[in-house]
């Protein structure tokens, strides 16, 4: 049996791979070599011209706060939600179903969605106006207002993911833990601090990891709330240089920047996810 | 313990506050949750059977006053949406079905060995950590190359919403081959089946719920894509990129009766698929 069927494990790993290699990664090394490549000699051009573009360090520079500001919010309400979810022996059905629902509906309907509720005549600002409040600019481009609107948008359509990995996490704790801590007299907050957070500690740390990466990425939602320029980031500012202003090569410096940023940022996070959590991200 | 000594510390005063501001805070989030989900989709609906100058009154009206099934009509009318349909319906499955079968060579790889599943696993981390545009731009070049760049019946953008879909079937299927107990398959192989044979006609069969859920996920995949299909297709859009050009032209009526269009499939199989989905999507962790 050994031999045939090691033979067969062997394609059955080299067809899927080769496969996704040669759509995903050979493009991305091509990509690599036509941002060096400057009239057909090796040169650093393209970098040197980004890095003097004031737009450049505007979007790299967003690249790290939208996604650490949609980290904290996503794990905050992620949190919040799996915890009123798992606290009851009964759940709520209607909760349950609402809390997951953001994440069921295709991303580009969210956001299409978002739009009709911050646009400036948008049902956001006419609430704000009925209440006798202020309309406010929630998705002027620059404005510091448009960022907090991004990363409550992008939070918006992720948090059931995170609530989902946390009730996993959640589900392991066994419930003796608690009913010892209530014996010993601790109130919801001890059990809490003392039972829940140490038990969740990986859960956390893996999903933390998973969308940490995926939250680096970030496209969609600056691009259709501000457009491609509003309140830049790598993948926009490449898109724009690509789509826009027809310079490829541009484009494809920006983009290099941040596979690094991803990749450095993503390769320590595996590594600690490997250390304490290695069965939530399935690399046990 | 510090736990207890915390606990019995508080006085019952300070612990039935405690309990209430919990119990409140239950409440408020429990709403929070139901208001993000329920009233934004309602606005949703109400713009696609309402006339624009509703939508567009200010204040907007929150309430629909005139009905009319005019933006539906519309984009069925439309053959830049019908066409678009059809696309994203034809990527959909060929990218799920291709998906399908190369993760479940993948899952069943690693569900038989270690060294499978090494490889596996790196394989699916390791394509996770590309971001879209840097594969998107020098793909369209390369596609542009091989004429299949923008092609009206989307085949370039198949083959890449294949490609990302292929960890997300095959972690959906590793379960289920792990599930399947050696002795079925040694017993094949006494009866003197081939290696190829046995994960044909033993193995595939056994799995058949959970690769029925893995072309479901992997279609929602292809069916919710935006990036990479902005990218490669331009003009011969699929759904995706003809809502944004709706939406940031302004076309809100159409633009909304095509988002209320494209949320269907992808609600009612999350509702219908949630234990399955829940699995990939912890093991995944991307939207």
């Amino acid at each position: 049996m050994n031999q045939a069927s090691r033979r067969l494990r062997a394609i059955f790993i080299a067809v899927p791979s080769l496969t996704m290699v040669a759509v995903l990664v050979l493009p991305a090394i091509g990509g690599l070599r036509l941002s060096f490549d400057h009239n057909g000699a090796a040169s650093l051009h393209y970098y040197r011209e980004m890095f003097r573009d004031a737009m450049f360090w505007r979007a790299l520079i967003n690249n790290l706060i939208l996604p650490i500001g949609s980290l904290i919010v996503e794990f905050a309400v992620g949190l919040g939600l799996a915890l009123v979810l798992t606290a009851r022996p009964k759940r709520s059905r209607l909760v349950e179903v609402a809390a997951i629902l953001p994440f069921a509906i295709p991303e580009i309907v969210i956001l299409t969605l978002a739009r009709y509720l911050l646009m400036p005549r948008g049902y956001v600002n006419a609430a704000l106006v009925a209440a006798h409040l202020h309309a406010l600019p929630w998705i002027s481009p620059s404005a510091w207002l448009a960022m907090v609107s991004v990363i409550v948008v992008d939070a918006w359509h992720v948090t059931p993911i995170v609530m989902l990995m946390l009730i996993a996490g959640l589900e392991t704790i066994p419930p003796e833990l608690y009913e010892a801590a209530a014996l010993d007299g601790a109130g919801p907050i001890a059990a809490f601090r003392y039972v829940t957070l140490p038990m969740l500690t990986p859960a956390i740390i893996g999903a933390l990891v998973l969308r940490g990466i995926d939250a680096l990425r970030i496209f969609s939602t600056v691009l259709v709330l501000t457009g491609a320029e509003g309140v830049p980031v790598l993948s926009t500012y490449a898109y724009g240089l690509w789509s826009d202003s027809q310079l490829p090569r541009e484009a494809m410096a920006a983009s290099m920047i941040l596979a690094l940023l991803v990749t450095i940022i993503g390769i320590g996070g595996l590594a600690a996810a490997r250390k304490w959590a290695p069965r939530q991200t399935g690399l046990a | 313990m510090g736990a207890a000594a915390n606990g019995a510390g508080m006085s019952a005063l300070t612990q039935r506050r405690t309990r209430a501001a919990l119990e409140a805070a239950r409440w408020i989030l429990s709403a929070l949750a139901i208001i993000a989900a329920l009233v934004p989709l309602y606005l949703l609906v109400k713009q696609s059977i309402t006339p624009e100058l509703e939508t567009f009154a200010w204040p907007p009206k929150w309430y629909p006053h005139h009905l009319t099934p005019a933006h539906f009509e519309t984009i069925f009318a439309v053959g830049e949406l019908r066409g678009a349909l059809i696309r994203s319906i034809g990527v959909g499955v060929g990218s799920a079905a291709a998906a399908t079968i190369l993760g479940a060579m993948l899952a069943y790889a690693m569900a038989r060995g270690p060294s499978g599943r090494k490889i596996g696993f790196a394989a699916v981390s390791g394509t996770r950590l590309l971001p879209m545009i840097s594969v998107a731009i020098p793909l369209g070049i390369a596609l542009a190359m091989l004429d299949l760049y923008d092609q009206p019946s989307a085949i370039g953008l198949a083959i890449v919403h294949c490609a990302i879909a292929v960890p997300t079937a095959a972690l959906t299927l590793y379960a289920a081959f792990a599930a399947i107990a050696p002795e079925i398959e040694e017993a094949a192989w006494l009866d003197g089946a081939s290696p190829l044979r046995i994960f044909l006609s033993v193995d595939l069969p056994m799995a058949r719920g959970a690769i029925a859920a893995a072309f479901v996920l992997c279609f929602i995949l292809s069916w919710d894509e935006f990036g990479f299909a902005l990218l490669l297709q331009q003009t011969n859009r699929t759904l995706p990129p003809l809502l944004y050009y709706y939406t940031t032209f302004g076309n809100v009526g159409p633009a909304s009766a095509l988002a209320v269009l494209m949320m269907i499939p992808a609600v009612i199989v999350v509702i219908a698929l949630g234990p399955v989905l829940r699995g990939s999507t912890l093991a995944t962790g991307t939207r």
